[in-house]
């Protein structure tokens, strides 16, 4: 029996006055990568957002390494700690001066009361290697305002493996990488949840690369329509459930 | 120009001219620092709109009796929290809003300042500041501010960062966004506040603004920027100040103007520099 990280119960989210995510359970075990799939607006984000605390939930629990998310949000910092985010659309402004070392750094922190210049090796030694796991290193001295799109996305990514987790939620990060990218980006999920046991939340909707790559898919649209592993999960009859029976037909012509 | 040095020299032995130019450097300071994150935070307008309201503090202050400079702080802190919400309740823009909230505060306060009959001359110091009348008590005041700024924002420096870069992304790190956003209102607020003695309701954002805009054109770093915005601060206090001594000019204007100085030098820096290249 594998130590749960996280676990959903019957998390319903409203947006606005409808509920975007209704009734969502499920359980996330260290050393696993489960994708989230479902069509655009199916909830996925919100879903994502409704378990960091991002988004109020209106019904249901949320458990992260046991501890249960508070109503308005909370966890202790040292679970804080152990979670990253990289959001779908990183969106800031770009006359904010900051480099990539620095926003990588923001990641290694506690975000507590402490000195600036605190354990300042150790934390350069994490940016540096962070940056080179992402294949990023030459970036480090640039203002991120300046990079491009797939550039911020590895930049990000950085910022999340910057410290040892155990829980990373990743909305639809290997789009917008190029083809080595996002192949490094699968092999590198593969080291951190075989080597370092993390456990891999993912929304994507890459099929091919879900079903060769994770070890769990949940369809989510409103609802979580199916769960299990990819052959099931990904079969055509879940499949015309979450996407509608056209799409289906569709795939399996080409 | 020996004998004008001199003279300059001797002012600034005059215990209220030492006074004046601490308290500019503090006020430099303070509204360096918090200034950086104000404009990128895009709060500019906001201080603005707590400067021109603090004379409504103070005019009530005067109409009901009370010294201005007890009412102003507890004043601006009260006022930027009732702004704070009313800007998250309603679904107006925040300028427009800010614009009714310090233009009507504005009006009010010069009403409320007619029927304190013997308090018109004073209008004058009210609007500019009279930076020579700083008293010993309020630079302990600012003293004890900048050192509440600097261990303040020191300890929170990546949170700051991290919220003013992206909020879901601080949230997500188990950042308070309420707790910090008020934390930082008020003591934005009371830097307004008591800046505003010295400076004025009209060039008090200044302080806040235009050192942080120019540091913002120098530097390559968050770190670099946020030091360099309260030194720009502190560096134009001191030279307004000499300024105003030399040719005997107002001191808040003189301060103010040898900060457009320093921005518009900063602007055309790179530009000199490609002039130098080619
Ligand atoms: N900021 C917002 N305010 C109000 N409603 C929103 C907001 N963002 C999304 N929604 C609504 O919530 C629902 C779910 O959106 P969500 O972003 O979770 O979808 P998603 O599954 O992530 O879609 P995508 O694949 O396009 O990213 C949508 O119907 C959308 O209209
Ligand atoms: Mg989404």
């Amino acid at each position: 029996m594998k130590e749960v990280v996280l676990a959903v119960e019957q998390l319903t989210v409203y947006r606005e006055t409808y509920a975007a995510v209704q009734d969502v359970s499920f359980e996330l075990e260290a050393g696993t990568d489960t994708a989230i799939v479902g069509p655009n607006g199916a909830g996925k984000s919100t879903l994502v957002q409704a378990i960091l605390g991002i988004l109020p939930r209106q019904a249901g629990d949320v458990f992260i390494l046991g501890q249960p998310l508070s109503r308005r949000g909370f966890l202790t910092p040292a679970i804080r700690q152990q979670i990253a985010y990289l959001p779908q659309n990183f969106l800031f402004d770009r006359r904010i001066p900051i480099t990539v070392e620095e926003l990588v750094g923001l990641g290694w922190d506690k975000l507590g009361f402490q000195v600036p210049w605190a354990n300042r090796r150790k934390r350069r030694y994490a940016i540096r290697e962070a940056l080179a796991r992402v294949d990023a290193a030459h970036l480090s001295h640039q203002l991120i305002s300046g990079l491009s799109g797939g550039e911020t996305k590895r930049v990000l990514l950085a910022y999340c493996l910057v410290h040892p987790r155990r829980l990373l939620l990743l909305d639809e990060a290997p789009a917008g990488l190029d083809v080595r990218g996002e192949s490094e980006f699968y092999q590198l999920l593969y080291q951190l949840k075989r080597e370092q046991g993390w456990a891999i939340l993912q929304i994507s909707h890459d099929l091919d690369m879900v079903r060769r790559n994770c070890d769990r898919v949940l369809c989510l649209n409103r609802t979580l329509l199916c769960q299990g592993i990819p052959e099931v999960a990904l079969s055509p009859d879940n499949l015309s459930a979450a996407y509608g029976s056209e799409f289906v037909r569709y795939r399996h012509q080409h | 120009m020996s004998t004008e040095l001199t003279r300059i020299i001797e002012l600034f032995q005059l215990p209220f001219m030492q006074r004046a130019l601490l308290g500019g450097i503090l006020t430099g300071l303070m509204g360096g620092m918090l200034g950086s994150f104000t404009i990128l935070r895009q709060l500019s307008f906001f201080s603005d709109a707590l400067g021109h309201s603090a004379l409504l503090g103070i005019s009530i202050g005067l109409l009901i009796g009370i010294n201005p400079s007890v009412v102003l702080l507890p004043f601006a802190v009260c006022f930027a929290l009732g702004v704070t919400y009313l800007l998250e309740r309603t679904r107006l823009w925040t300028d427009a809003l800010l614009n009714i909230i310090y233009s009507s505060s504005l009006a009010i306060a010069i009403i409320t300042l007619s029927f304190v009959g013997q308090y018109k001359g004073g209008l004058n110091n009210l609007l500019f500041g009279d930076i020579l009348a700083v008293r010993e008590l309020d630079l302990i005041f600012s003293a004890v501010l900048l050192l509440v700024c600097i261990v303040f924002i020191g300890l929170t420096l990546r949170t700051q960062m991290l919220l003013t870069l992206h909020e879901p992304l601080a949230i997500a790190r188990g950042v308070s966004v309420f707790l910090h956003r008020t934390a930082f209102i008020v003591l934005l607020s009371l830097v307004v506040g008591i800046s505003i003695k010295a400076i004025g309701v009209l060039l008090v954002s200044a302080f806040v603004v235009i050192p942080a805009c120019a540091a913002r054109l120098l530097s390559r770093t968050f770190t670099n920027y946020v030091v360099l915005s309260a030194g720009l601060g502190a560096l134009s206090a001191v030279i307004g100040m000499v300024v105003s001594a030399a040719f005997n000019l107002p001191s808040g204007p003189s301060i103010v103007a040898t900060q457009l100085t320093i921005f518009l030098t900063a602007m055309a820096l790179p530009r000199l520099r490609v002039l130098g290249q080619g």
